[in-house]
């Protein structure tokens, strides 16, 4: 009598770390070739770089921002993202837009920036020589 | 303990046909939320993730509205005594949850065949991935409702009390399977939706172990 309540005890903590974990996990699958992506029409994370010779637009009244984004192979699509511009998006080295492929356009939900880092070690060496 | 198990059932669904309250209740249920959905939507478009959180909410609600008359039905006649005396717990439980089972499959497969014939919006896409989570899915509700049926059967106000105990066991399998009906929809292959899948299966395992140890306790009162 007392091994069920062991078993069943043991069992239900297996699964509900097996099922925490899972809960963790996204479907959302990082994309880098922008084909793929106008192709299959689901939910990605698209990663790329920002296309500074074209034009992009913020309109401010409806918060909408668009630009033109380009991935390693030189393919180029129009994202549309509802939501102002990100504070250090003109410095970005690279962009992650969040969202589907859908009449034409990326249509992002999200949009993550990957910045120069401020601190490397190069510089320091060049600070400390000058200071001297 | 089978042949009790379904000796069980077989009352159940005998004394079900005298009265009809849980079929009856269920089916008006079905026909007026249903009817409710397709009046306010009109000729709206809507999208496929809203059509199927909408035919979770038909499901929630209509399981509410049913599936405790499993052990109030005994509290109310005063025959759980004799089940007592009859059989051991774990078999009462086994013959409420096949009654349940059946009832829930019978009531989806309803409810699905109205949304598939009325929402244009609901068009299943991968049969078999719908099919597979709708069963998983199906499981997982008639058996946290029997659980919870059985905690709730000698409570008063046992109508307010089902909902409000089954919302927060029941929401990790309806947001799942919410998600699970929209990839059918979409046509996703079973690649993509394999997280899912993985935790309806957890969420079934675990809910049954629970309810067969719980089960005890909350009968031997």
């Amino acid at each position: 009598m007392k091994n069920k309540y062991l078993f069943g005890g043991l069992i239900i903590v297996i699964f509900l770390g097996f099922m925490a974990y899972l809960f963790t996990q996204s479907n959302i699958k990082y994309e880098s070739d922008f084909a793929k992506v106008m192709k299959e029409q689901k939910v990605v994370k698209a990663t790329g770089s920002w296309v500074k010779d074209k034009s992009y637009v913020m309109d401010i009244q409806n918060r909408v921002f668009s630009f033109y984004m380009e991935d390693a192979d030189g393919h180029q699509m129009k994202v549309v993202y509802n939501g102002s511009m990100p504070n250090n998006f003109a410095s970005a080295q690279s962009i992650v837009v969040t969202g589907e492929y859908k009449d034409g356009c990326f249509q992002a939900t999200n949009i993550l920036t990957k910045c120069p880092s401020k601190y490397e070690g190069q510089n320091v060496q060049a600070v400390k020589t000058s200071n001297l | 303990m089978v042949g009790k198990t379904y000796a069980l059932y077989r009352k159940d669904y005998h004394s079900e046909l005298r009265t009809r309250y849980a079929v009856n209740s269920l089916a008006m249920f079905i026909i007026v939320a249903i009817s409710v959905i397709l009046f306010s939507i009109g000729n709206e478009q809507i999208t496929q993730s809203l059509t199927s959180g909408l035919f979770w909410v038909v499901i929630f609600f209509s399981a509410m509205s049913g599936l405790a008359r499993a052990f109030v039905s005994e509290e109310e006649r005063g025959t759980s005594l004799l089940l007592h005396l009859i059989a051991a717990p774990s078999t009462i439980f086994s013959g409420k949850l096949l009654f349940n089972l059946i009832l829930v499959f019978c009531m989806n497969i309803i409810i699905a065949v109205l949304y598939t014939a009325l929402f244009d919006a609901f068009i299943i896409r991968n049969f078999a991935l719908f099919a597979v989570s709708f069963i998983l899915g199906n499981i997982g509700l008639a058996v946290a409702s029997t659980i919870i049926a059985a905690i709730i059967s000698k409570a008063g106000a046992k109508g307010t009390l089902y909902p409000v105990l089954s919302f927060p066991i029941l929401l990790p399998l309806i947001l799942t399977s919410v998600q699970l009906t929209l990839y059918s929809n979409q046509g996703s292959s079973f690649a993509d939706a394999k997280f899912e899948l993985a935790i309806v299966l957890c969420y079934d395992v675990i809910m049954l172990t629970g309810s067969f140890m719980l089960f005890d306790f909350v009968w031997k009162d």
